[in-house]
């Protein structure tokens, strides 16, 4: 009875675990199905339920109002580190079970996986017409002229700034338009001495303002190969570093430690300005009791030759892979994101999202007044700037180089020789990455 | 005797001081769960009036309901099956001890030693051809979430040394009484060892219902996420809402705790089985 | 079932207990883990490997980031595992007290943290620790503090908050182990100390730790093992900062596999490195455990 008992409890529970997954549905083949009403399946991996996820129910609309039933997507939400982890397990397993057929990647990571899986990712260049698009995210999206995504959101970058601060210290709004970083930490310092507020908000292990600060003067990481590190001879990058240290030295900066933090300092006014992406715009105004106390400028610019008042910080743009459903997908993005001026309003007035489509610009949809901005026209303001953002090759090793360079900033701030923490830092980098 | 009453207080006031340093991020989550997003950006803590529409706004706006659903199934599934295969294991590594098994053993416990990270690739292309074999069994099955957890060093590893502990007179005499070898460990292994089972039994469950990277990566439609996956994904957006996030941390914290307040009882004093 | 050599049996019987679990072990963690090792001994970007042999184990012995990483894990195992597992014992004891009220109350609190998610902790860890936070404000307010520590942007106390962080966290979770293990303590064998007037002190070394014996060497073990494999905090309090003052092994092979160009090969290795390690420190730790054993027989 004994052994029995043993081997019938383990196979029942075995069964039943079975059993229980059969009642599951079944997993999903690779890349696409068909549904019963003859509609192609497509399966799409995006984060953020309130930006990029509607975003693609919106495109869907679009889509069937156009031709319907002949796509259903379905959108399975991740967060983005996920999807890249999801990602890279999938197409290094060489497992196409699961794989989506349209994936969002971030464009600091596209020449990352576009040169780590050659194959898997399906050329889009006879998809859409890459002169529809803002440069930078062309460049940053194509490897060896194909293009293989449809450029996003833009994150061009504005400094947004609290005009009543700025008023109590005696100055306007037009005295921040089109400035450089040395005047924007002038400002900052007689800000503080008259009203005690600090200027900006930064993370020690986030970089960002960095990258833009570069982007804007037509510099990177890397060199125009993608691969070799620029880091010691970049004037750029060397100008970068010096301004933010200026700002640590004049007491201007308030440390935070994580992303709710950093929302915190403005919203409670610990800090009168953000320079970064537009996509902050629905956390400053959250803070209902500040409408009309905002203003957005232009960011400011290196002072060096050919530094231009806009850059990026972020952005996105929508990949097809190389499964099952391809064309389908394709299709799809070619008459949504890729031509469709009336989703690129609809975009722009449910979610606040700017997209990289410049005849979206053109046909005036972005000509919406920002009541809470004091009726600045901020999406028009910043796809006008995202038309003048450098292209630059973002190449692939980003966040690699920028674990380097934190290093590095962290040394100089102790008071290290730039010259010094910025060659070992391009030695360090050389090493790493052969 | 008033050295003895001096000596409770202290360990009274000793235990509160501890409580208020382990609850507080606890006391934190719960109300930020009843706070606005933007109250808990600006680092609120007070209780405010937003319970009921953070959760709200989780059930109809998010999958909870389903993740919840799928949490509990695969990590009750994982629970009874690592249970039984880890304390059969044990308890068959020290009670029928062996040079050839003790081999087995240590060589089990190497695979506890490799970081998931190492593995995951691989194990993940396992799973890819369990799918052609049978798609109840691969790749975004339930299955699939718990099987490599059921049979783990961890908990081998445990219930051997607890087993160290156990009175191997018990089994004689089982034996003298006519048990079965079978029947011994079901009908007098088991009962003695309840707050072992107690002790792994939480463990299990909670590290199953906590499982993230795993699950992230064999999981592919938003029918089968589970908990975690669904709190990650709340949190990745340019402006996420803190106090919904926080609510639903909170509606995934009660499970576990439920499971641990209703089996630490069996952590009595005293409660031998053995000794009666 | 009659005249079975009962030696036969017993050795069939012993075998059945185990061999399901032994198979499943093999399937699921060795099988991948040769592949693992297959891997170790290719590399190349993402899909483009190439085989090249003990290359990366060579490499690890000059990388910079390897070796710093090597560096704080090991600090943090040193000085965390045996805080952790002392402080789980004395919670089990204070909290396994017949005559303790509340006892249910306080054990639920203690363990809380480890139940409390990840996402909720290092918020409020980050928050408690800020500038502007709660620990400066009541440092500040006890005069020990003349300014606002930043904790989190300085290489030493970021350590600090990290190891703080894991005690809070895991104490509870070890202090399970130590309770279920007490209960199988016969309490005659403490009734009989007591008749012989042994003090409280003298109970606990020379009944209770001995007895618990195999319970301790379980958590430093697996405590040795998690720390070592250590991944959650680093990377969501400090991100591994600042600089990369708190980056682990752990955070090194995810950041090798995902977060930059995944050289998955070069990830393998680090992650042998640390089984290389973990193996090599479980040995000497079973040593000395069972070394004790003896002696007190």
């Amino acid at each position: 009875m004994k052994k029995r008992t043993v081997g019938a409890l383990l196979a029942g529970a075995l069964f039943s675990s079975l059993l229980l997954t059969a009642c599951g549905s079944s997993s999903n083949g690779g890349g696409s199905s068909t549904s019963d009403s003859g509609a192609t399946e497509l399966t799409v991996w995006a984060w953020d339920a309130n930006y990029n996820v509607r975003a693609f129910e919106e495109a869907e609309k679009v889509y069937d109002k156009e031709v319907p039933d002949t796509v259903d997507l379905k959108i399975v939400e991740n967060a983005q580190d996920d999807i890249i982890q999801k990602l890279n397990t999938s197409l290094s397993s060489g497992v196409t079970d699961g794989l989506p057929n349209i994936v969002l990647i971030e464009d600091y990571r596209a020449k990352s996986f576009l040169e780590a899986y050659p194959d898997s990712f399906f050329p889009l260049t006879d998809v859409i017409k890459a002169d529809d698009f803002t440069d930078y995210k062309v460049e940053a999206t194509s490897v060896d002229g194909e293009n293989y995504a449809v450029p996003f959101d833009t994150s061009s970058t504005g400094l947004y700034v609290r005009t009543d601060i700025l008023e109590e210290a005696g100055y306007t709004v037009d005295d921040l338009k089109d400035i450089t970083w040395e005047k924007y930490i002038e400002i900052g310092k007689a800000v503080s001495e008259k009203t005690g507020k600090k200027l900006i908000s930064l993370d020690v292990n986030d970089l960002g303002l960095v990258r833009s600060m570069i982007n804007s003067t037509g510099s990177w990481y890397t060199g125009e190969d993608g691969k070799t590190p620029t880091l010691a001879d970049n004037e750029a990058l060397k100008v970068a570093f010096k301004d933010v240290k200026a700002m640590y030295d004049a007491k201007l900066v308030d440390d935070n430690s994580d992303w709710s933090q950093w929302l915190s300092d403005f919203n409670n006014g610990v800090v009168w300005s953000v320079p970064t992406g537009n996509w902050i715009t629905p956390s400053i105004t959250a803070q209902e009791d500040q409408a009309g106390k905002w203003a957005v400028v232009s960011f400011p610019r290196q002072e060096l030759d050919g530094s231009v008042n806009a850059s990026n910080l972020g952005g996105a743009s929508i990949y097809v892979l190389n499964v099952d459903g391809k064309e389908a997908a394709a299709e799809f993005l070619k008459d949504t994101f890729g031509s469709s001026t009336d989703l690129y309003k609809t975009l722009v007035e449910n979610i606040g999202a700017i997209g990289s489509y410049i005849p979206a610009t053109e046909a005036g949809v972005y000509d919406t007044e920002a009541e809470y901005f004091g009726g600045q026209t901020i999406y028009k303001d910043f796809a006008e700037w995202s038309t003048q953002i450098p292209a630059v090759n973002y190449g692939e090793n980003t966040y690699a180089i920028e674990d380097i360079l934190i290093k590095a900033m962290q040394n100089y701030l102790k008071g290290d020789d730039l010259d010094k923490v910025l060659e070992n830092a391009q030695k360090e980098a050389e090493n790493q990455l052969k | 005797m008033k050295r003895n009453r001096n000596k409770t207080i202290a360990t009274y006031v000793f235990l509160v001081i501890m409580s208020i340093v382990f609850a507080f991020p606890f006391y934190f989550l719960i109300v930020s769960a009843t706070n606005s997003s933007i109250d808990v950006t600006n680092g609120r803590m007070l209780p405010g009036g937003e319970l009921f529409n953070n959760l709200k706004n989780i059930f109809s706006q998010t999958a909870m309901t389903s993740a919840l659903k799928n949490s509990a199934v695969v990590a009750l599934f994982q629970t009874i099956l690592a249970l039984l295969i880890g304390s059969a294991a044990g308890y068959g590594f020290e009670i029928y001890r062996s040079k050839g098994k003790d081999i087995v053993f240590n060589i089990i416990l190497l695979s506890m030693m490799v970081p998931f990270a190492a593995i995951m690739i691989p194990l993940f292309r396992l799973f890819g051809k369990m799918s052609s074999i049978s798609p109840m069994i691969g790749i975004n099955s339930y299955a699939s979430i718990f099987l490599p957890y059921i049979a783990t060093a961890f908990l081998i590893f445990y219930f051997r040394q607890n087993t160290k502990m156990f009175p191997k007179e018990l089994l004689e005499a089982g034996r003298i009484d006519g048990v079965s070898e079978v029947g011994l460990f079901f009908k007098i292994y088991m009962p003695t060892m309840k707050t072992t089972y107690a002790a792994a039994a939480i463990i299990t469950f909670m590290n199953s219902w906590n499982n993230y990277i795993w699950p992230l990566v064999v999981v592919q439609s938003t029918e089968k996420q589970t908990v975690p996956l669904l709190i990650s994904q709340l949190g990745s957006s340019y402006s996420p809402d803190y106090g919904m996030i926080m609510a639903a941390v909170l509606v995934a914290t009660i499970p576990t705790l439920v499971i641990f307040f209703v089996l630490q009882k069996q952590f009595v004093a005293g409660m031998l089985g053995a000794n009666k | 079932m009659k005249k079975i050599n009962p030696f036969l049996k017993s050795k069939i019987m012993g075998w059945l207990f185990v061999i399901v679990p032994t198979l499943l072990i093999a399937l699921f963690y060795f099988y991948p883990m040769v592949e693992a090792f297959k891997l170790s001994l290719s590399s190349g970007k993402g899909n483009n490997l190439s085989f090249v042999g003990l290359a990366n184990y060579k490499r690890l012995f000059s990388d910079p980031v390897f070796i710093n990483a090597l560096k704080n894990t090991l600090l943090f195992l040193i000085v965390q595992v045996p805080v952790m597992v002392i402080l789980a014992i004395f919670f089990s004891v204070l909290l396994n007290n017949k005559a303790l009220k509340l006892k249910g109350l306080f054990r639920t609190i203690v363990f809380l943290p480890s139940v409390t998610s990840l996402v909720a902790y290092s918020i409020v860890f980050k928050y408690l620790f800020s500038n502007d936070g709660i620990i400066n404000k009541i440092l500040l307010s006890l005069n020990i503090l003349q300014e606002p520590m930043a904790w989190l942007s300085d290489a030493f106390w970021a350590k600090i908050v990290i190891i703080i962080a894991i005690t809070w966290r895991w104490t509870g979770y070890n202090m399970i182990f130590f309770l279920s293990a007490l209960q199988n303590i016969d309490p005659e064998i403490y009734e009989a100390a007591d008749v012989d007037g042994a003090s409280a002190g003298k109970k606990f070394f020379n009944i209770t730790v001995p007895l618990l014996k195999p319970v301790i060497l379980f958590t430093t073990i697996t405590s040795t093992i998690g720390t070592l494999q250590l991944f959650d905090e680093p990377m969501n309090i400090t991100q591994g900062g600042p600089g990369d003052a708190t980056t682990t092994i752990s955070q090194y092979i995810y950041n090798l596999s995902f977060k930059y160009t995944p050289d998955f090969g070069y990830a393998a290795a680090v992650s042998y490195a640390i089984v290389a390690l973990v193996v090599i420190l479980s040995i000497l730790q079973t040593r000395l455990g069972g070394r004790d054993e003896k002696k007190s027989k």
